[in-house]
């Protein structure tokens, strides 16, 4: 029985693992940012609170996962942090006065309502959202 | 009276602005820490560490709240423990307003972080960083209360170089700076004689200046500060001419390495007199450090680093006059929250992290020293 059980955990952290690493993530954002794409590195600015304006001037408004794989490959492949240091570098800007952390939401559902309810928000999801309440964002080198 | 007027008027008109908003960005963030301290020779950081110590906490809670797009306020409460310094009072360890008109043009008025080097405005967030203790040259925990924090304001900055050339972040404060009595500085006072019934203060100002390369991974900054201090009681006085300190940075990460060095030169000419008595002390800091840390396999990072300070005033071949530390680290995050880091220094020269109230019987010269510290932050 024990092993049954250990078999079957094994295989569940496998196809995990195998959907952390071949996962894309799909930009999202309010149909109030009017770019239709943006550059991985004012992606990462944006996210890390280094900027707070998308390149045309208006506010963008970063909103997270609160974990999950789609929270780690975006941090991974965008942010190029892992969850730790991610936190530890909002941490920095919030305990010195410096800043506030993002908003975090706990699924990609809530995440998505509020992107769409929010102007000038930009978020990620594990798939192309269905539906005109946010806009897909392109990144580009 | 007019104060009073003045402070009632104020809060009653914050009061009804707190009542009409909408409070639901309101954040609550904080940390906690505890650390022990055990020493071959010599008690540390004034704590009885030749027999191990406890008696190294620390905490903090910070309330922020976003009134529009461009206005946010919070205040942070600090309270620490070390040996005989700080405790059991809660401070402010930074309260204000900060309005940001846009990425490159922000302001933010009240008590603020002082910008200088790679970790001042992080010093006592033990939580943001590998290390149990900074490198106490440039870092030194006993008396970090005179470099953290001032009564003013500052104007902030980001101004985008171009998609390949990175950005230059600027920072610039003027406000009031001050020398806490119940820090290492105010335990040598104490030792003259001197017991200030306020903390001696005065006017201090300065600015940050570093270049981010476009993808984030190098920084290379220089910090400068003016900081004047006066101080009266009925036995004497302190007077310390306005003090103008140097600091020069790197920091480059690469994946799970990253590298820092500092170079720091602190200039400090105080002059106390002490019942009609008046006594020079110079001091001529120069401090710096290379380190080094690698996040070894995921939660754990191990790091090395070695700091080095001399006072260039007096005769840096004395012990007295150098402080030089080669230190091992090692920190694992069990979760986002929690963690735990053990340390060791192997210490030469007593001119940094001791006193003589708590070494009665003399320093010597070298000692090795085992830190550890658990602790959370939200």
């Amino acid at each position: 029985m024990n092993r049954h059980v250990t078999t079957c955990a094994l295989f569940a952290l496998l196809f995990t693992a195998a959907i952390a690493r071949g996962q894309d993530i799909v930009i999202i954002a309010n149909p109030s940012v009017q770019i239709s794409q943006i550059s991985g590195a004012q992606l990462r600015k944006i996210f890390t609170g280094v900027r707070s304006r998308f390149d045309d001037g208006t506010r963008a408004v970063p909103v997270l996962l609160t974990g999950g794989p789609a929270h780690e490959v975006f941090l991974s492949k965008h942010i190029g942090d892992t969850a730790e240091e991610f936190q530890t570098r909002w941490r920095k800007l919030v305990f010195t006065g410096q800043g506030s952390m993002p908003r975090q939401f706990t699924s990609e559902t809530a995440l998505l309502s509020s992107v769409a309810a929010t102007p000038g928000a930009i978020g990620y999801v594990s798939r192309p959202p269905e539906g005109n309440a946010v806009k897909v964002l392109s990144v580009v080198p | 009276m007019y104060r009073r007027a003045c402070m009632l008027v104020l809060l009653i008109f914050c009061s009804h602005r707190l009542l009409g908003q909408d409070l639901s960005d309101l954040q609550i963030h904080g940390y906690a820490n505890q650390g022990f301290v055990i020493s071959s020779n010599n008690n540390f950081l004034s704590m009885s560490t030749s027999k191990g110590s406890f008696q190294w906490t620390e905490g903090a809670i910070s309330v922020t709240d976003p009134i529009n797009d461009k206005l946010r306020v919070g205040i942070q409460l600090h309270m620490y423990q070390i040996g005989q310094l700080g405790g059991p009072d809660v401070e402010v360890d930074w309260a204000l307003g900060d309005y940001k008109v846009n990425d490159w043009f922000g302001l933010r008025a009240g008590k603020i972080k002082i910008p200088m080097g790679l970790f001042n405005k992080v010093q006592d967030v033990d939580s943001l960083y590998p290390w149990a203790l900074l490198p106490q040259g440039i870092y030194p925990i006993e008396n970090r209360e005179m470099n953290l924090a001032a009564l003013g304001g500052e104007v902030y900055g980001n101004l985008s170089l171009g998609k390949h050339h990175g950005n230059l972040l600027y920072d610039a404060f003027l406000g009031e700076g001050y020398l806490a009595m119940n820090s290492g500085y105010g335990r040598q006072l104490q030792e003259y004689g001197l017991n200030f019934p306020t903390d001696p203060s005065g006017r201090n100002f300065g600015g940050d200046l570093r270049w981010m390369s476009p993808k984030g991974e190098l920084t290379l900054g220089a910090s400068a500060q003016s900081q004047a201090l006066d101080g009266q009681d009925a036995s004497g006085s302190l007077h310390m001419p306005p003090a103008l300190m140097f600091a020069y940075y790197a920091q480059w990460t690469h994946g799970k390495l990253e590298l820092d060095a500092e170079y720091w030169r602190t200039p400090l000419y105080p002059v106390l007199t002490v019942n009609g008595v008046t006594v020079p002390v110079p001091i001529d800091g120069r401090a710096w450090y290379p380190m080094v840390d690698y996040r070894l396999a995921k939660g754990l990072t191990v790091g090395t680093y070695y700091s080095h300070w001399v006072n260039k005033s007096e005769d840096t071949s004395q012990p007295a006059n150098y402080s030089k530390d080669w230190v091992l680290s090692s920190r694992y995050d069990f979760n986002q929250y929690f963690y735990a880091k053990l340390e060791g220094h192997f210490l030469h020269g007593i001119a940094v992290g001791y006193d003589a109230q708590t070494n009665p019987n003399g320093l010597k010269d070298n000692a090795s020293i085992l830190a550890a510290r658990i602790g959370f932050a939200f």
